[in-house]
C-alpha cells in the first residue's frame, strides 16, 4: 500500500507530530513518559477546530483520527472520544500500555489528526491552523511531501 | 416690496446652499467582477442583506467573494455557520478558488460555528453569542450562513413573532456595531413573499440555477438595494476559478458613443467592394454578410480583417465553430499573413467553447479582447454558430441578445462585421432568418446565380445607412486572393436575385472552360 499523508509511516507528518508533542511537554514542563502526551496537544487544538466546525464535528474528526490510529497502535482501543470532543480513558491506557508504546500512540494519534486536517483543508491551512494554536512553534521547514494526498 | 422679496429669495438661496449636505452612502466593492456596475456601484456599508437561492447557486461563493475582497486585519470579517456547511468544508472548497487569500484566514477572516449552539439552545443564546463575538471583533464585515436553519429553529420552538425580535434586534445591532451583514440562505421564490426577513433587509440578492435541455444557466436578481439604482432584471452568472462572475443584462450599454461628426470609410480589402460601398464600410459601423454555405463570406471576413491589419487596425475574430488554425490556414492561402499580428498582439481570434455560452459571457469577452488589443474591427463569425454555441435558455433571446452585443460593440468604438448564413430560397431574397437587419448599419448579400448551365455568385450591397452606395449586382469568384469582383455589372439578365435569372441580352458563344473559380490552397 502507497503511504498517504494518513500513514504513520508517512515520516513528515510523524516528525510534525513529534515535535508538536515535544513542544507541549516543554512548555507543560511534564516528564511525557507516561501520561498519553497526545492528550493536550489534542485538548488545545480543540477550541480552535471546535469554533470552525463546532463540538460535533471536532468530535468526529478526533474519533476517525483514534480509529485509524488503533489500527499501529491497538493498545489505543481503551481510549474514547467524548461528546465535547475531549478524550476518555486515559487512566486504563496508562495502566495497559508501555510508556514506550504510549509514546508511539500520542504519536501516532497526533498524526492522524493532522493528516485529516492537510486532507481536507490542505496543508497551508492546516500550517496556518497550528500556527495559531503554537504562534511560537517553528513549521517553516516542514513539508509534508508531494502527491501523499489520498 | 420687490426688492424685499430678492432679498428675501437671496436668503432663501443662501439658507439652501447652506443645509447640512445628505448622508453619503459608501459602496463596498463585492469582489464579484460585474456585480457592482449591477448594484449600481457595490453594496451600501452598513446594510443587511440576504442573499438567496436555490443549493448550488453560488451562494456560499457569493459571501466568501464579498468577505475577502474587503475583510483585514484593522476591519475583520466574521463568518458564522450555522448547520449548514460545515467550515472545515467550506475551506476544503473554496480554497479552489482564485480569490481566497490563505493569509486573511484566522485575523482577517474568522469562522466562529454557531451549530451545538442552535441545536440546544435558544434563539437569545444564539443572539447574545453573535452580539459577544461581533463586539469582541468589531468587524466590518458578518456573514451568517446558513440563517435559513436559524428560522427554522426559531420557527420550531418559538412563535414568528419571537423570530421577527429576533431578526429586529439582529439587525438593528449589526447596523449599530457598523458591519454589513449578508445572511445566507436556501429559499425558494414562493417564500420570498411575506417573509419578515426579505421585508427588513436592505439588499436582496436572489441566485438561481435553471436547467434547459442538457445546460444549467445561472442567473441572479437583484430583488432589492436600498438607496441605490441597481440593473433590474435577470443577470447571467458563471462560476469559474475565479469565482462567481456576473453578466449585466445590459453590459456594455453604457459604453455607447456616439459617431464622430465624419467618420473613416474603411477598405474591406477587396477593391472592387470597397467601390460599391461608396469607399468602403463606414468606421464604427455594423455590417452584416449573408449568404448561403460556401458563398465566401469567411474569405470576405478574413480579407476585411487582414485589410485593417495592413492599415495598423488591430483586430478580433470572435470565431464558434471552426478553430482558428483554419483561419490561419485560409489566410495563408489567400496571400495574407495573420500569424504574425497574432503573435505580435495585433489579432486575437477568440474561439469560444461552444454549446453552454451566455450572450453576456460572450460579450464581456469579446469587450476584453477589444480592449486588450485596442481593436478597430472585429469579426463574428457566425451569428448561426454563435446561436448554436449558446446554451438552450438563451437562445430564445437571441435577438434581442444580438441587439445588446452589437449595440454595446459599436458603442465600444469598433467596425464590426457579421456573418450570417441564409438559405437560398429561387422565389425570394431573404437577408437574414433571424430579422435582424435593422440592427446592421450595412448589409451585403451574397447568393448562388445559374448562368449559362453553371452556379456563378453574385453580391450586391443592400444597404448602407451612412451613405449611398452602388446598385449593381455583381459576379464574384472565390481566387487564390480570396474574393475578388469580377466583371461589371450584366444587363444581360432579369431576376438574378432570384438564382434563376431570365436572358434579356443576346447569348454570347460560350468556351469549353476550365473550373472558373481555382480553390484555394490547402
Amino acid at each position: 500500500m502507497a503511504q498517504t499523508i494518513f500513514s504513520t509511516r508517512n515520516p513528515q507528518m510523524r516528525d510534525f507530530a513529534k515535535r508538536l508533542i515535544a513542544y507541549e511537554i516543554r512548555a507543560n514542563k511534564s516528564s511525557g513518559t507516561k501520561a498519553l502526551a497526545a492528550f493536550p496537544v489534542c485538548e488545545k487544538l480543540r477550541p480552535h477546530l471546535a469554533n470552525l466546525m463546532g463540538n460535533n464535528g471536532f468530535r468526529a474528526l478526533l474519533s476517525r483520527a483514534l480509529v485509524r490510529a488503533e489500527a499501529d497502535v491497538p493498545s489505543l482501543r481503551s481510549m474514547q472520544v467524548k461528546a465535547d470532543g475531549s478524550l476518555a480513558g486515559l487512566d486504563k491506557l496508562e495502566v495497559q500500555a508501555s510508556p514506550e508504546e504510549l509514546a508511539r500512540g500520542s504519536v501516532v494519534l497526533v498524526a492522524q489528526l493532522l493528516g485529516l486536517l492537510v486532507a481536507f483543508i490542505g496543508e497551508a491551512l492546516t500550517l496556518r491552523l497550528v500556527r495559531e494554536v503554537w504562534p511560537k512553534l517553528s513549521v517553516n521547514d516542514l513539508d509534508f511531501g508531494k502527491g501523499d494526498k489520498k | 416690496m420687490k426688492n424685499q422679496n430678492a432679498a428675501d429669495n437671496g436668503q432663501l438661496t443662501k439658507k439652501a446652499v447652506s443645509q447640512p449636505a445628505k448622508v453619503t452612502i459608501r459602496k463596498i466593492p463585492t469582489g464579484v467582477r460585474g456585480l457592482d456596475d449591477i448594484l449600481g456601484g457595490g453594496i451600501p456599508e452598513f446594510s443587511f442583506n440576504v442573499i438567496a437561492g436555490s443549493p448550488g447557486s453560488g451562494k456560499t461563493t457569493m459571501a466568501h467573494q464579498i468577505l475577502f475582497a474587503n475583510a483585514t486585519v484593522k476591519t475583520p470579517a466574521l463568518y458564522f455557520t450555522v448547520l449548514g456547511e460545515p467550515a472545515l468544508k467550506m475551506l476544503r472548497y473554496q480554497q479552489q478558488f482564485s480569490f481566497f487569500d490563505e493569509s486573511k484566514l484566522g485575523k482577517a477572516v474568522r469562522f466562529i460555528n454557531l451549530s451545538d449552539l442552535v441545536l440546544n439552545q435558544d434563539l437569545n443564546a444564539v443572539l447574545a453569542e453573535i452580539i459577544k463575538q461581533v463586539t469582541a471583533a468589531n468587524p466590518g464585515l458578518v456573514v451568517v450562513d446558513s440563517f435559513r436553519t436559524v428560522m427554522r429553529k426559531a420557527l420550531a420552538t418559538a412563535g414568528e413573532i419571537e423570530m421577527q425580535s429576533f431578526i429586529q434586534q439582529l439587525t438593528q445591532f449589526l447596523t449599530s456595531w457598523e458591519a454589513t451583514t449578508f445572511l445566507v440562505g436556501e429559499y425558494g421564490e414562493e417564500e420570498a413573499r411575506g417573509n419578515p426577513l426579505f421585508t427588513i433587509a436592505d439588499g436582496l440578492f436572489w441566485l438561481s440555477q435553471k436547467v434547459e435541455r442538457n445546460s444549467v444557466v445561472r442567473k441572479l436578481q437583484i430583488l432589492k438595494v436600498r438607496g441605490q439604482d441597481s440593473v433590474p432584471g435577470l443577470h447571467t452568472v458563471r462560476i469559474s476559478d475565479a469565482g462567481l462572475q456576473a453578466f449585466s443584462r445590459t453590459l456594455g450599454f453604457e459604453r455607447k458613443k456616439t459617431h464622430p461628426a465624419r467618420r473613416r470609410r474603411l477598405s474591406m480589402g477587396i477593391p472592387d467592394l470597397d467601390k460599391m460601398m461608396g469607399g468602403g464600410v463606414l468606421e464604427g459601423d455594423s455590417l452584416l454578410i449573408a449568404g448561403p454555405s460556401g458563398t465566401g463570406k469567411t474569405a470576405l471576413a478574413t480579407q476585411f480583417i487582414a485589410a485593417g491589419l495592413r492599415n495598423g487596425e488591430p483586430a478580433i475574430m470572435a470565431i464558434f465553430e471552426e478553430r482558428p488554425k483554419g483561419y490561419t490556414d485560409r489566410a495563408d492561402s489567400f496571400g495574407l499573413n495573420l500569424k504574425t499580428p497574432l503573435k505580435q498582439g495585433k489579432l486575437e481570434i477568440l474561439y469560444l467553447r461552444p454549446l453552454d455560452l451566455s450572450v453576456d459571457e460572450t460579450m464581456q469577452e469579446i469587450l476584453d479582447a477589444v480592449k486588450r488589443v485596442d481593436a478597430k474591427r472585429l469579426v463574428i463569425d457566425s451569428l448561426v454558430s454563435l446561436e448554436m454555441a449558446l446554451a438552450p435558455g438563451f437562445r430564445e433571446d437571441f435577438r434581442e441578445s444580438l441587439y445588446r452585443l452589437i449595440v454595446a460593440l459599436t458603442g465600444a468604438g469598433v467596425t464590426i462585421l457579421s456573418t450570417v448564413e441564409v438559405e437560398d430560397a429561387f422565389t425570394g431574397f431573404s437577408f437574414s432568418h433571424y430579422t435582424i437587419s435593422f440592427l446592421t448599419d450595412d448589409i451585403i448579400r451574397m447568393r448562388y446565380v445559374e448562368i449559362d448551365g453553371q452556379l456563378r455568385k453574385v453580391m450586391v450591397v443592400i444597404k448602407m445607412r451612412g451613405g449611398n452606395h452602388s446598385k449593381d449586382i455583381r459576379e464574384y469568384v472565390i481566387t487564390n486572393k480570396g474574393v475578388v469582383v469580377i466583371h461589371p455589372r450584366s444587363t444581360d439578365y432579369d431576376g438574378l436575385t432570384t438564382g434563376i435569372p431570365t436572358r434579356t441580352g443576346p447569348r454570347k458563344a460560350q468556351e469549353e472552360e476550365t473550373a472558373p473559380e481555382p480553390k484555394a490552397k490547402k
